[in-house]
């Protein structure tokens, strides 16, 4: 009987080779995504006709695609930061959902960074499967490459960042850590796998630009899984025998690549993204129970006091008039940065607060946009400039007006615009054209939003940035921190501080 | 960072989205109508994507 049972196991185990033997064509399936950010639930995108995304429905639309032939369910990166249902909970919410899911690998995107690193290395402990990371140096919590067998094919995963990372959140996220190039780091471990695999995959959130020059540059590689852009690749881009596929963001797509592989080669391949609708009942069910556990605890989160406001904040009059709230906003902008002054937009403070208890979503309502701080060189010449355009449009309450910190100003509504600065102090001195500042504000502004050019002029003329001595130092630009919103920020500065009463100073002082 | 909208050079920091180039480029209004956003090789691209040295994107009529 012994003897059987051995035989039986050994004539299986032939069964299993005789693929290979006979160099017979074997499927495999490869399912993706990427740039996630936490959109679980469907939304309507700008100019879209319909809803689109809804984690569930991709769930059970990977489910159903499993059952088809061997799959991998794989994500290129930035799993989180962007929607609260992610935020909020510093991405344990995410790590559920993705073990329910039954991911098989993900490579860290940029954001996974940024709520710091002890917080990653908890998040990747939780994850049922490996987090791949092979041109991070110093973070041991991370794979640089895994192998795996799936209908008796052997393949190599290699995860890769952008090197930006250090660059594009806050310095403390990444201290201590350092990111090597994709391509050299890449080339380093086709040279270690390509005698032990028979297909090559690497995860990567470089972008699709930069994809593309890794195809170019690093013979060998089968496929890029990509993130990073945000890209509808429709069908497979073929870089000479590289595929490379990205399936969109947020959710809204789910990366579908079937491989035919024939003594470990790719020989035939199809590729298309499955664009995510919701459809009432199509949903996965265990994906669907995480969403809405975390879904009850948002709720819960936005309404936990945070502290206590000793006086009305008026988010009302912000687009014609210093307001309180304008200056506490700006304070916590200023201080965060290091700032000589701020100068955010009262159009981005949506309502008031009233006196007494103040909870987060208190906080969320009245700034409701995915902002964060950024603090830029202007010298006093162009914080004129700026104010001149602030004040260009009072007569209308139109959004520009301005909410100041670190800085006093007088100015005339009846004068002609452009005309109606007329005195500027910046800390109890009179602006110097010719000098320096550093001024904080938001994204919005930095980029040239709400018309403020002048910043977006210092951003011409920023080159050659790079993260020195926890900053980010460029030729104007001395902060960015996009891994917190600035809502956060100032739940935050409340929470510390618990009671808070801002005063209307005489920062604005219009002149009749 | 240098990149090109509708071919034209535009200065954003690192980290900087793609909504960052339309806003200040002062297209991001006409994205909500008919127009989107691509890459040079004629890709969809989303707001929150992430840009890369030299990167050119294009705002246009979407092409369905």
């Amino acid at each position: 009987m012994k003897r059987l049972k051995i035989f039986c196991f050994c004539f299986f185990l032939l069964l299993l080779t005789i693929p290979f033997a006979h160099g017979e064509q074997i499927e495999i399936r490869i399912l993706h995504v990427n740039d996630f950010h936490g959109f679980v639930e469907p939304y309507k995108p700008l100019g879209s006709e319909g809803l689109l995304g809804g984690i569930a429905y991709l769930g059970a639309k990977a489910n159903e695609l499993r059952k088809e032939k061997p799959s991998l369910l794989l994500s290129a990166g930035d799993m989180i930061q962007g929607d609260n249902w992610a935020n909020l909970f510093q991405a344990e919410s995410v790590i559920e959902l993705m073990n329910v899911m039954r991911f098989d690998a993900m490579v860290l995107g940029n954001h996974e960074f940024d709520f710091g690193q002890e917080i990653l290395k908890k998040r990747i402990s939780e994850a049922r499967f490996p987090v791949l990371g092979a041109n991070v140096e110093g973070l041991d919590y991370l794979k640089p490459y895994i192998i795996r067998e799936l209908n008796g094919i052997r393949l190599a995963l290699i995860g890769i960042v952008t090197e930006d990372v250090p660059a594009s959140t806050h310095p403390r996220n990444v201290a201590g850590l350092k990111f090597t190039s994709p391509v050299e780091t890449v080339g380093k471990y086709m040279r270690e796998l390509k005698n032990k695999t028979d297909v090559i995959i690497v995860l990567s959130h470089i972008g699709y630009p930069a994809d593309r020059v890794l195809a170019e540059k690093v013979k060998g590689i089968d496929v890029i899984v990509g993130g990073h852009s945000h890209t509808k690749i429709t069908k497979p881009v073929s870089i000479g025998k590289t595929l490379i596929v990205q399936a969109w963001e947020h959710g809204k797509a789910l990366g579908v690549l079937d491989l035919m592989v024939k003594d470990g080669k790719i020989i035939k391949f199809e590729g298309h993204l499955e664009e995510i609708k919701p459809e009432k009942g199509k949903e996965d069910k265990a994906a669907l129970a995480i969403v809405n556990k975390y879904k009850e605890r948002v709720d819960a989160v936005l309404n936990v006091r945070i502290g206590e406001a000793e006086v009305d904040l008026d988010g009302e009059n912000v687009r014609r008039r210093e307001t309180n709230l304008g200056n506490f906003i700006a304070d916590i902008i200023r201080s965060s940065s290091g700032a000589d002054v701020a100068m955010i937009n009262g159009g981005g403070i949506r309502v008031s607060i009233r006196k007494g208890e103040v909870r987060a979503k208190d906080i969320y309502s009245a700034l409701p946009f995915d902002n964060y701080i950024v603090a830029i060189k202007l010298t006093g010449k162009q914080i004129k400039e700026a104010l001149e355009h602030g004040v260009s449009g009072v007569e209308n309450e139109e959004g520009r007006f301005p909410q100041v910190s670190g800085l006093t100003f007088k100015y005339s509504p009846s004068e002609k615009r452009g005309s109606r600065i007329k005195e500027i102090f910046i800390a109890g001195k009179p602006i110097d054209p010719d000098r320096e500042y550093i001024v904080a504000t938001n994204d919005f502004m930095a980029v040239g939003g709400d018309g403020y050019k002048a910043f977006g002029e210092a951003m011409k003329s920023s080159r050659d940035f790079s993260v020195m001595g926890g900053m980010m130092k460029g030729e104007k630009v001395v902060y960015s921190d996009s891994s917190k919103w600035l809502r956060d920020v100032v739940v935050e500065y409340i929470k510390e501080k618990k009671r808070i009463a801002p005063k209307v100073e005489g920062r604005i002082i219009e002149i009749r | 960072m240098k990149v090109y909208v509708n071919d034209i050079s535009v200065d954003v920091l690192p980290g900087m989205a793609v909504k960052h180039i339309l806003i200040h480029a002062g297209l991001l209004k006409e994205i909500e109508g008919l127009k989107k956003v691509y890459d040079e090789w004629g890709n969809e691209l989303g707001l929150d994507g992430g840009l890369s040295e030299g990167m050119k994107i294009y705002v246009k009529n979407c092409r369905t």
